[in-house]
């Protein structure tokens, strides 16, 4: 059955374009796609992303545990601060990507996507054995609100929330609006933003609430459409698109992530540290097309006249007009930035050019 | 033109009008409305031919792409050369300037029998 959030009736109200996303059904557009995509980038925008997973864990070997499933050293993450980190198999491969925040002694808390929480929960319990861990899955008791863009930060003071010296990647227990939630300072937009985890019994007064004090700011309501372009446009990583569980994290350019001088022992670590001493067969670029043709998920990439690779995500670019993509490809050294390549749309190849990742200019410097 | 008095509209969200010895193809309301955001067009070439139901264009929007099928078969006389330019203007009329290609038709009596008016049309999607 599709699920629904708490906030569900909200997005119809409003006239949203609901869609089913893994296996929830979700606003993909309020109004246009590329109006809410220039609203997030100019003023601000608030997403319902309750569908995401919310699990916390607990006990006196948390720590060890949870460095022992990341690449990421967790037994250096300081108290309520957050790191983004992979989950990976025995061979390196991705089984999702997640943000862990420390939310105090041995208590964490791991945001993961919609349509790997069982997945996760399920990796996560076979590898617990017999550690003195609590794997405690609230997905279900959560709603979270993220507002993002530049002027997010007016928002929340508009709430009553003295920010004061909370810096990106950090997560706080605060009481907003008399509610008590908490907000981290993260997003999926390459904007400023927070994200506030609340009980799902308040979500919907957050919700109301945001868009109130919002207003003077410009808010808008955002939905998964722009989400998507948004991300793309920051080079952010797609579980199922630009991540799976054939993809390291070293094939998926994530290598400033990983750790090299870590030395606990995680699932995949000799693959991955053996892909960053000896180089991998594949790697992830970003690309734009130098015509009007738009890449999609899937579409073969060629270079020289030979197939090197698919496109993982492709789209338009609002902020730059332009049409964007990654893309993995064979990982030869003639293939680098401003290298042109090409990809088959109907049948037909169409140029496009290597470029640095993000496609935009990093915004969200705090 | 009263386009949604005359037009026919397939079960794909197509409409054909006659204009003179013409019929216009474009997309109904319905259709650009589903859509969403429309950020590339691609028309065929003037002269072409194609059979009832055969894809004669691509379109896609912000969020996927998606063929064009032919409401009736015929040859295309005029494409609309300003909408391929200006894809995202379609978001505002379908009709008037946003019609797609122009065709000569002879099969187009019987190609049209399936076809709905724009009330049935309009029925058949609730």
């Amino acid at each position: 059955m599709v699920k629904q959030t708490c906030l569900h009736d909200k997005h119809v109200e409003l006239g949203a374009k609901m869609v089913d996303f893994a296996g929830w059904h979700m606003p993909v557009q309020y109004s246009s796609i590329i109006e809410e995509h220039k609203t997030v980038r100019e003023a601000v925008g608030l997403f319902d992303v309750s569908h995401m997973g919310e699990v916390f864990v607990s006990g006196k070997d948390a720590t060890e545990f949870l460095n022992k499933i990341v690449p990421q050293s967790i037994d250096k993450l300081e108290y309520e601060k957050a790191v983004y980190c992979q989950l990976p198999n025995k061979n390196g491969g991705l089984i999702d990507d997640l943000i862990i925040y420390k939310l105090g002694i041995e208590q964490y808390l791991i945001i993961c996507n919609a349509s790997r929480v069982d997945e996760d929960i399920n990796w996560i319990s076979i590898n617990k054995g017999d550690m003195d861990v609590t794997i405690d899955n609230q997905s279900h008791n959560y709603s979270l609100l993220a507002i993002q863009g530049p002027k997010a930060i007016d928002v929340v003071k508009k709430m009553g929330y003295n920010i004061s010296d909370q810096k990106s990647f950090t997560i706080k227990p605060a009481t907003i609006e008399g509610l008590k939630l908490l907000v981290s300072r993260t997003g999926y937009t390459g904007e400023d933003g927070f994200e506030l985890m609340v009980e799902n019994k308040d979500a919907g007064y957050l919700w109301d609430k945001i868009l109130e004090k919002g207003q003077e700011f410009g808010i808008k309501p955002i939905g998964l459409g722009a989400r998507d372009t948004l991300r793309l446009e920051a080079a952010l990583h797609l579980y199922g698109n630009d991540l799976d569980e054939t993809t390291t994290p070293i094939e998926a350019g994530l290598t400033w992530s990983v750790p090299k001088d870590k030395v606990a022992d995680y699932n995949g670590k000799d693959i991955i540290m053996g892909q960053i001493a000896n180089g991998v067969n594949k790697k992830l670029v970003g690309f734009r097309m130098l015509g009007k043709n738009i890449a999609r998920h899937e579409y073969e990439v060629y270079y020289n006249g030979e197939k090197v690779g698919h496109v993982t995500s492709g789209g338009v670019s609002p902020t730059t007009g332009t049409n964007i993509g990654l893309a993995y490809v064979k990982n030869i050294p003639e293939i680098c930035t401003d290298t042109i390549i090409q990809v088959m749309i109907r049948e037909k190849l169409y140029d496009a050019q290597i470029v640095k990742r993000p496609f935009i200019e990093k915004r969200n410097k705090v | 033109m009263a386009f949604k008095e005359e037009m026919l509209c397939s079960k794909t969200h197509e409409y054909v009008v006659k204009d003179g010895n013409k019929y216009v193809i474009g997309l109904t309301d319905y259709a650009v409305e589903q859509l969403g955001d429309i950020v590339f067009l691609e028309l065929p070439e003037i002269d072409s031919e194609f059979g009832k139901g055969e894809t004669f264009a691509n379109i896609e929007s912000v969020k996927a792409a998606s063929e064009i099928y032919m409401p009736i078969g015929g040859k295309v006389v005029e494409v609309n050369e300003a909408l391929v330019e200006a894809p995202e203007t379609l978001n505002e009329d379908c009709y008037e300037n946003g019609w797609l290609i122009k065709i000569e038709s002879d099969s187009a009596d019987a190609d049209m029998e399936d076809l709905l008016s724009y009330t049935d049309y309009k029925e058949e999607l609730e």
